[in-house]
Formats: C-alpha cells, sequence, structure tokens
C-alpha cells in the first residue's frame, strides 16, 4: 500500500520522540523515517532505484530520478529567513512521449509511485502519432560524488556573523563623503544536494551552493545639486560560499574588497555626476560599452538564439523562438558576427553559477564554441535536443553527445534546457574600458546597460549610463538615452574586445518552459568597442 | 464526482494521491506547529499545498505531460521584540519543530529594534470573510487522459494544414491557511485566512508556419476549466497564423489601432497592479510628492480616463474568481473616468485618514465596454493597425505610465474598412493612460488569458480580467522589429 502523506506524518509523531534532532528534516528511506542523511549516503541509490524499478515495470524504455535537498538563508537588515525542503522528481520516456511526476516526499513508496505516475503521463500521450526522441550515449557515471569546492560554507557560520558584516557595509559607507542615503545589505545563500539516477545505470551525487547579494547607496552633489545611486555588481549570483562577500579579490569578479570597491564605486559615480548633462542627440556612433553592458548583450542575443530547443519552436507559446530560424542549416557556415566574435560555453568553471559535475541527465557537460570567429559553429544542448543535431555532428565528424544543458531548480521541476555558463572570448590587446574610451574621438561610451529583447532575440532596446566621448575622454552624461539594435548587426559591428584581464563574471538567470522555470548562469565579457550603434530617447513617443 | 464538505475532491481512480491539503488536515498542522512554541509571544502559520497537471506540446507533438506537487509551511515566531521566519515542505514533528526552534533562534538573534505596541494601536477590525468564487470541480477533475486527448485535438487541424503548433494545458489547484495563534477562531483579522482551496486552469498555443513567416496566438485562463473553449483558441490561433505570414513593413508613427481584448489587458496592466501610496508615486494615479510644489498629489477625485471606463472588481464575481487577499471587498476603482479609490494600508489609514481599515486590490477587475464589435470598428477605420496582442511590456516612467512593449503574433493594416496587409510587428512607446483617454470606439467585455503561477506565491498581483475591445487613436509606434 503507498504511504500517503497523512500516515507519513503518524509515522513521524513517532520518529519525533526517538531522535534527537542531528538534522531537522526526516526522510523514510528503510522501513521507518529517519534523520536525513548526507547525500552520499549509499542507502539513497536504492531508494531511487524504487522509483526506476517501477517505470521500467510500467513500460518506460527509459527512466531517470533526482532527489534534491534544498536550503536556503536570506539576510535583509533586521532579519533572516532559513527555508529547507525536499524534493523528488521522475522522468520517463515511452515511444518517445516524455511524462514527469514529482513531489516533496523522500519514501520508498512514494518513489514507485512516481515512477507510475511519470510512465502513466508518458503512455497517455504515447496514443497519439508517433514521436522519435534519439537519446545519444552517456558514458555511466558509478556512484560518482562532488562537492562544489566553496572556500566558507555560508550555513556553516553565524548569522551574526554574516549580519554584522553587512551592518559593516553599511556604516562604512555613511562615512564615505557624498554618501547620502545606505540603502543596506542583503545576503542570499543557496544549499543543494541533489541525487541522479538513470535506467542506463548512471548514479551521482552532488552538493552544490550559490551565493548572491545586494549593496546601494544614494549619492548626493550639492554643487551642482544631483543625486545619483551607486550599487555594487560583484555581487550577481554566483557557485561560491560566503567568499563572495569576504574574500579579499575573486579572479573575474573583483579586484578588491568590498569595502574597497564600495570606495571606488562612490569616487566614480561622484566624478560621473560632475560631468555636465546633455539631451540625446538620436544618431550613431562608435560606442565603448562596459564588460557588463557587453554580458547583458550576449546573454539577451546569442546566448538565448543558440538554445536548440528555442531555435526550433519548443518555446514557441512560451519565450518566444530565435532568430537563429534555421539552426541545421546554418550551423557551420552562418555568418554570426565580426571576426573578433568567439562565444564559447561550459559548465565547469570555478566560481560560476552553472557550475555543475554533472547536469540533470547525469551528462558531465563539455566546453564547447556556439561562435567561432564570427561563424555559427554550434548550439545549448541536452540529450534529447543533441538527437536533433545527430547528421549535422555527423556530417562534420564531431561526437554525437549532448552539451550537458538539462537543469531545473530544484527536482519539483523538470529539467529542460538551460543556458550554460557563457564567455565571449577577450581580445588579444591588454585594452580595458578606459583605454578603449581614449580611443574614440567622437562617439559614446556606456556603463551598466540592461537589454530588452524581442521574442526572437533579434531586435533589442537597451538602456544604461550613457556618456558623450570626445577625443578619448568622457565629456558629458547623456540624460534618459537609450539604444537600438538588431542582434545580427551589433555582432557585425564588434570591432575591440577588451583584453583577458578586463573579463568579468556576472550571475543571470534565465527563463525557460511553461510554467517559467527559473535557473542561473554566468557570463563573461570584457568591454568592447561596437561600430555605428543607434542612440535614442527611449521617452520619446513617435 | 463530489466535493466533499471542508475538503477538496478525491479522484476515484487516483485514490492514494492526496493532491491538496484539506482544512482538517491544515487545522491540525497549525494546531502542532503552536503548540511546539516555546517562550511565549505571538506564532503565525502558513500553509499552503498545490498540485500542478500539466501538458505542453511543440512541432505537432506532445513534448512533456507532468503530474506535480509540493507543500510550503511557513512560521514566524515573535519573541520579545524579535521575529524569525523559517519555512520548510516537509510536515512531519521533527520537521515542523525544527522549524519552531529555528525561528525562536532567529528572533532571539534579531537585532533588537523597538517595534510599535500592539497597545497603541487600535483593536483589530472584525473582517467579513469574503465570498469568492475559485473552485472548480471540473478543473481539478481534469485526467491526464483527458489533457491528452484535447490537446490531441488543438494539434490536429494545425498539422493537417502544414503548420507548426506549440502549447500549453494546465489545470492546478491548492490550498492556504494563515492563522495567528493570537486568533484561531472567528473573530479573524483581515488579513487572517482560516483555509481556503482554489482551482486555475490555462490553456494556450501558438501556430507558426514552417519557414516561420507567420505566427497566430490564442489562450485563455479561468478557475474553471469548463469555461475554456479549447478548440475555439485552436482555431483561432491557426486562423490568425495563416493571415499574418509574409507581412509587410511600415513605417512607425501614429496609427489608430483596434485592440483586441487581450492587448487591452496586456496594456492596462501596467495601471491596475497594486498601487500603494509610496514616496516615489509608484504608478500614475498613487500618491506622489511633488518636488517642485512640496506638496502630495494625487489623481484621486479626478478624471483620469474616458467617461465610458468603469474598473471594478468583487471578489465574489463568479467569471473573474478573484482569490481571497487580505481586506478585500468590492471597490470600484474608476467610475465613469473618474479615479475613486486607491489601495492603502492600516498604517496610513490610521495616520493620515483616521480610519481603521485599509484597502487592497486589486487583485482582478472589470473593465466596462461598448457595443462595437471588432469587426465594426475595422469597417468604420478608414486607416489603422488591428494588434492582437503584446509581449515584453515593461515601464519606462511611473509617474506618466508610459511604458514601452512589442505588439506580437498578428498585426494587420487596415485601409478603407477592411484588413489589408499583414505588418511586420513595431516596438511601441505609449502610455495606456494616453490611450484610455483617445478611445474612439468599445467592445463588449470579455474574459482574456492571465495565468497565474502559485497565486499566493507571486510576487507580482494576479488579474483575472474582463475587458472590451477598444479603437484609439494616435497609438505611438516607434520601431519595427524583426521578430514574428
Amino acid at each position: 500500500m503507498p504511504i500517503t502523506r497523512r500516515r507519513f506524518l503518524e509515522a513521524g509523531a513517532l520518529a519525533a520522540a526517538a531522535t534527537a534532532l542531528p538534522r531537522p528534516l526526516l526522510a523514510q528511506i528503510g522501513r521507518d523515517p529517519e534523520p536525513l542523511p548526507p547525500i552520499e549516503d549509499p542507502r539513497l541509490k536504492a531508494l531511487a532505484a524504487r522509483a526506476l524499478d517501477a517505470a521500467r515495470a510500467a513500460g518506460a524504455s527509459y527512466a531517470d530520478v533526482r532527489l534534491t535537498h534544498t536550503r536556503e538563508r536570506l539576510f535583509f537588515a533586521l532579519f533572516t529567513h532559513d527555508g529547507e525542503s525536499l524534493e523528488v522528481g521522475v522522468r520517463a520516456l515511452v515511444d518517445g512521449y516524455w511524462g514527469f511526476a514529482s513531489g516533496p516526499v523522500w519514501s520508498p513508496d512514494e518513489l514507485a509511485r512516481l515512477g507510475r505516475e511519470a510512465v502513466h503521463q508518458a503512455k497517455v500521450n504515447a496514443l497519439g502519432k508517433p514521436r522519435v526522441v534519439d537519446l545519444p550515449p552517456v558514458p555511466v557515471v558509478a556512484n560518482g560524488h562532488w562537492d562544489m569546492p566553496v572556500a566558507i560554507d555560508p550555513f556553516e557560520i553565524s548569522p551574526l556573523e554574516v549580519q554584522d558584516f553587512l551592518g559593516s557595509l553599511g556604516s562604512y559607507s555613511a562615512r564615505l563623503p557624498g554618501v547620502h542615503q545606505v540603502n543596506g545589505a542583503t545576503a542570499s545563500a543557496t544549499a543543494q544536494e541533489k541525487a541522479f539516477a538513470s535506467t542506463e545505470g548512471s548514479y551521482c551525487t552532488q552538493r552544490s551552493w550559490q551565493m548572491s547579494g545586494d549593496f546601494s547607496v544614494v549619492l548626493e552633489l550639492e554643487k551642482p545639486q544631483k543625486r545619483a545611486a551607486f550599487g555594487l555588481d560583484c555581487l550577481t549570483p554566483a557557485g561560491m560560499g560566503w567568499e563572495l562577500f569576504a574574500a579579499e579579490r575573486i579572479p573575474r569578479v573583483r579586484d578588491h574588497s568590498l569595502y574597497e570597491e564600495i570606495r571606488r564605486g562612490v569616487e566614480e559615480t561622484k566624478a560621473d555626476m560632475l560631468l555636465p548633462v546633455k539631451p540625446v542627440d538620436v544618431g550613431r556612433y562608435d560606442t565603448v560599452l562596459d564588460a557588463l553592458s557587453m554580458a547583458s548583450l550576449v546573454d539577451g542575443t546569442l546566448g538565448r538564439a543558440t538554445e536548440l530547443d528555442r531555435a526550433l519552436g519548443y518555446e514557441a507559446n512560451a519565450g518566444g523562438t530565435s532568430y537563429l530560424n534555421d539552426p541545421l542549416g546554418m550551423v557551420g557556415t552562418y555568418r554570426a558576427g565580426a571576426p573578433s566574435l568567439t562565444l564559447t560555453a561550459e559548465r565547469a568553471e570555478p566560481g560560476a553559477a552553472a557550475t555543475v559535475r554533472w547536469d540533470d541527465e547525469g551528462v558531465a557537460p563539455d566546453a564547447f564554441t556556439l561562435v567561432k570567429d564570427g561563424v555559427l559553429t554550434d548550439f545549448q544542448t541536452t540529450r534529447e535536443s543533441a538527437g536533433w543535431m545527430k547528421d549535422s555532428y555527423a556530417k562534420r565528424g564531431l561526437p554525437f553527445r549532448s552539451h550537458g544543458c538539462a537543469g531545473a531548480s530544484t527536482a519539483i521541476e523538470t529539467p529542460l534546457q538551460q543556458a550554460p555558463n557563457l564567455t565571449l572570448a577577450a581580445g588579444r590587446e591588454a585594452h580595458d574600458f578606459e583605454s578603449l574610451v581614449s580611443g574614440i574621438t567622437t562617439g559614446m561610451a556606456i556603463k551598466g546597460a540592461g537589454v530588452d529583447m524581442d521574442f526572437q532575440h533579434s531586435s533589442g532596446l537597451g538602456a544604461g549610463q550613457v556618456f558623450e566621448v570626445k577625443n578619448g575622454k568622457r565629456v558629458a552624461v547623456i540624460a534618459s538615452a537609450g539604444f537600438l539594435f538588431r542582434s545580427t548587426e551589433l555582432w557585425k559591428a564588434l570591432h575591440t574586445v577588451g583584453g583577458e584581464a578586463s573579463l568579468r563574471r556576472y550571475g543571470m538567470r534565465t527563463a525557460k518552459g511553461e510554467p517559467a522555470e527559473y535557473c542561473y548562469h554566468s557570463v563573461t565579457a570584457a568591454p568592447a568597442v561596437v561600430k555605428e550603434l543607434t542612440l535614442i530617447d527611449p521617452l520619446r513617443k513617435a | 464526482m463530489n466535493r466533499r464538505a471542508g475538503g477538496p475532491a478525491r479522484l476515484a481512480d487516483n485514490a492514494d494521491s492526496e493532491r491538496i491539503l484539506s482544512k482538517d488536515e491544515c487545522d491540525a498542522i497549525v494546531r502542532r506547529v503552536i503548540g511546539f512554541a516555546k517562550g511565549g509571544g505571538e506564532t503565525k502559520v502558513q500553509i499552503q499545498s498545490w498540485w500542478n497537471g500539466e501538458l505542453r506540446w511543440a512541432r505537432n507533438r506532445v513534448s512533456l505531460a507532468s503530474d506535480r506537487r509540493d507543500l510550503r509551511m511557513q512560521v514566524w515566531r515573535t519573541v520579545g521584540v524579535g521575529r524569525g521566519n523559517v519555512s520548510t515542505n516537509q510536515l512531519d514533528d521533527v520537521s515542523l519543530e525544527a522549524a519552531v526552534r529555528a525561528a525562536e533562534r532567529a528572533a532571539m538573534l534579531a537585532p533588537q529594534i523597538m517595534r510599535p505596541t500592539p497597545s497603541g494601536m487600535p483593536p483589530i477590525p472584525h473582517a467579513e470573510r469574503p465570498k469568492t468564487a475559485i473552485w472548480s470541480d471540473a478543473t481539478y477533475g481534469a485526467t491526464p487522459e483527458t489533457r491528452g486527448e484535447v490537446a490531441r485535438g488543438l494539434i490536429a487541424p494545425a498539422e493537417t494544414k502544414g503548420m507548426l503548433s506549440a502549447g500549453y494545458l494546465e489545470m492546478r489547484a491548492g490550498s492556504l491557511a494563515y492563522v495567528s495563534s493570537e486568533r484561531l477562531a472567528d473573530p479573524y483579522a483581515p488579513w487572517d485566512t482560516p483555509y481556503v482551496q482554489w482551482t486555475q486552469a490555462q490553456c494556450s498555443m501558438t501556430v507558426r508556419d514552417q519557414q516561420g513567416t507567420g505566427s497566430g496566438w490564442a489562450g485563455l485562463s479561468s478557475y474553471d476549466w469548463g469555461k475554456i473553449d479549447a478548440p475555439a483558441l485552436a482555431a483561432r490561433a491557426l486562423q490568425q497564423c495563416e493571415a499574418s505570414r509574409n507581412p509587410v513593413a511600415l513605417e512607425p508613427g501614429r496609427y489608430t489601432v483596434i485592440l483586441e481584448p487581450q492587448a487591452v489587458a496586456d496594456l492596462v496592466e501596467m495601471l491596475v497592479g497594486p498601487r500603494e501610496p509610496t514616496e516615489d508615486g509608484y504608478g500614475p494615479w498613487a500618491l506622489a510628492y511633488d518636488e517642485v510644489l512640496k506638496l502630495w498629489r494625487t489623481k484621486l477625485g479626478l478624471k483620469v480616463v474616458d467617461e465610458r471606463i468603469t474598473i471594478s472588481h468583487d471578489p465574489a464575481d463568479p467569471q473573474l474568481g478573484i482569490l481571497p487577499t487580505p481586506w478585500m471587498q468590492p471597490v470600484t476603482w474608476i467610475d465613469k473616468g473618474v479615479l475613486t479609490n486607491m489601495w492603502y494600508d492600516r498604517e496610513y489609514a490610521l495616520s493620515m485618514l483616521h480610519e481603521n481599515a485599509a484597502l487592497r486590490g486589486m487583485t482582478g477587475y472589470r473593465m466596462s465596454g461598448g457595443t462595437t464589435s471588432v469587426e465594426e470598428m475595422i469597417a468604420t477605420t478608414q486607416r489603422g493597425l488591428l494588434v492582437t496582442r503584446f509581449s515584453d511590456i515593461h515601464g519606462l516612467d511611473p509617474r506618466s505610465g508610459l511604458a514601452t512593449g512589442l505588439t506580437r503574433d498578428g498585426l494587420w493594416l487596415i485601409e478603407h474598412g477592411k484588413i489589408t496587409k499583414a505588418v511586420k510587428n513595431f516596438r511601441f512607446t505609449e502610455s495606456p493612460l494616453f490611450v484610455l483617454n483617445a478611445i474612439e470606439q468599445l467592445g463588449p467585455p470579455v474574459p482574456v488569458f492571465r495565468p497565474v503561477k502559485n497565486p499566493y506565491e507571486q510576487q507580482e498581483p494576479l488579474t483575472p480580467a474582463i475587458v472590451p475591445p477598444l479603437k484609439a487613436r494616435d497609438f505611438s509606434f516607434t520601431s519595427t522589429i524583426d521578430a514574428i
């Protein structure tokens, strides 16, 4: 008889008396509920097998199961929030149709029920016309385990220490000249343990972390009377622990302590506030974009457009399709941008937000190149979507494999193709933002731009802090300016890309599917010069 | 299938699954959580459960069908002046007690900042429990078999014509209880929710041609699956796909527009979300501090839109299906063009209005219309554009309501009373307030697609809407976009 939640409640009450609370949650791995063991506990493999056995017995040609234990801790000025949850999801394939079932209870009977339910969901649709799923082979992972390398587990330090540190950022900033108001610092930490098992024999477990935060101040000048905000952009989501805040420096994220980053940022913002303000003079300008602006552009254009499922219409009713609308015809030949454009993807970079050892299909992701010297060379894939590229890979003599882009925030959600970590290759010369600006005679410079893309990621509207550049210097702030671009033209107009030392990494969130599922990844980019970018006033009506 | 008193319906063929928590189960959990509290002070408990039955399809084949459930128990403990907040999705006593202990530890560690004591506040006003229509057995009872059969029926017409259909069907249900240890029985405070259960259904699809030169869309959401005519949606999406192929580019500029009801709701969403009085003047008609005049200003009592427009909501409206929220009551927000009500909280009411009350909204609305059909609007238009819907709208200037966004899934040129061409999509830069002041004709209001995620977890407002199609002058399109 399957365990029901009500029976589980009764069992839980008995176990409460018997356990001394070494860990707060209970799971049923054997016959009785017990304190949740660490994910490496070998008995979890047998638990996972219950779902696979049930799915196989019910007729699945392939099935996999994920068990996740997710913790989150949010730090605000006056309070903290703690959350902890268990999730399990089972996916089954029957005659080319997928079914999925998930829930919050870890027990042998519940896993068996989910295995049967996933098959039931698939079979109902397998009644329809045939559908082909050609999964590429995956090396079997036998009892693999991986811990994300983090320096300081944010759940192992006192919340008081964290709040103390966040408070000190505020009191430090409040003493800086020009700072009018401190909006306060927040921090957010998640930790997830995950077990994956498939009917192909893989079993692996992972433990990973994500850390992010916010910090901003309002500056006020008396002469000229002006207000401006400054916020740190080095606290975006990262596959790191508390060191995201505490470390003296982090390669590709920041070169100084947070205090020094704030001091420099405040000084820079104050210097920008002293520049004269000019209205928008609509036109096309050679433009220097900072690393954050370039990362936003990469993510909003090629980052989304090279998702193979999106390009083939699997997101047509949700986030949209792709301007790379004939992926199989375009790959290997289509000129996506200037020769200076090379875009790579991977899920292995230490500290990045999409970094894993195995993806949500048990695939060890590889590093791959999406655009090489301006030519489109590949797409982001899962096992199923790699199958759609099989002939293309064979024709080009490339291995038939998934790039390991399957992901979901917890096992409650279905694994979908989610963005890997992306890197826009640095230029050969050692340019940074300031040296690129110094090379512009007449043009613009843009800091901190965000972009707003259409549903094929082909046309965009960008907005950030825009400066007029004359003879290699930023000479004025352009009030209320934005820029319009087409993805194809933007990347063909890519001119000089900053050097290796100017690369910066930002954690970003993307949505996929219906209902929308959210996942994080990192985008690394250097400042760059784009020729003839169109400057507009976004507030002006037609 | 019968709906059991006090609890959600059970499906006979799925007897081992308890898809959402019943009132009795929630009551029992609340009692246990409150019983674990030590050291006095208030304990607040929120329990949510939800179930989703889903089906996605793309390229004319079902790509995934799923059944998903989850829970969330959240406890707030107040100890002294500190508060702690912990959540879990495990309901056994060990997990519940651990959550309460963790909340108490956090409360004791929280910065000891004095908050206004309850004795300084007037007594909590008694709350009338609002009557709502948000449960549908048709939604809860829809099986995976039903979804599969429906989807095959929606895909077939598109596939027969050589088009590519992608879409989504969702039926979901959930329950919520939000209770304080200080008010375990009536009279509840207006923000208590002893127990509520709800359903939501949605169906939408996009039909594109093989070359990607045309795209049609149709969708509808309701708490009641029985109110959604899915085959009619499929026919409409297919027809719009065929009619939108090979669009021509027009110059950006000001056009007379006929907005289908979906486009009206997409645009008006910018105005109707919760608008609290804030220092930033959040929203075009919220209380705003005027930096120049050094005054708090509001458009309350002023005519803000065309006098044919009334926007109101009623929690008991069986067409809308509004979820219960604190302080909810029937409200007319805009009465014949005049802004008559704005959201305010109890603190604001006590200090500024000397009232022991609050006004919350809007979580769903009706917008008045007229009698002109979209066909008549087309027939009476010399030159204009017909807009199916908008996409990716976001605000540019909160005070004027100026927003930007895109047309999507069907834009047509009207010349001399007839649709003459499919037109490439535009980006617009326009304020919904301007549009509602430039109305020429209004049609009969109808329900539109307002899908919701987990309604009680979503940060943005959820606003089921019944809105009319309308024709308006001088709508500002600022650039063409390539996306189809």
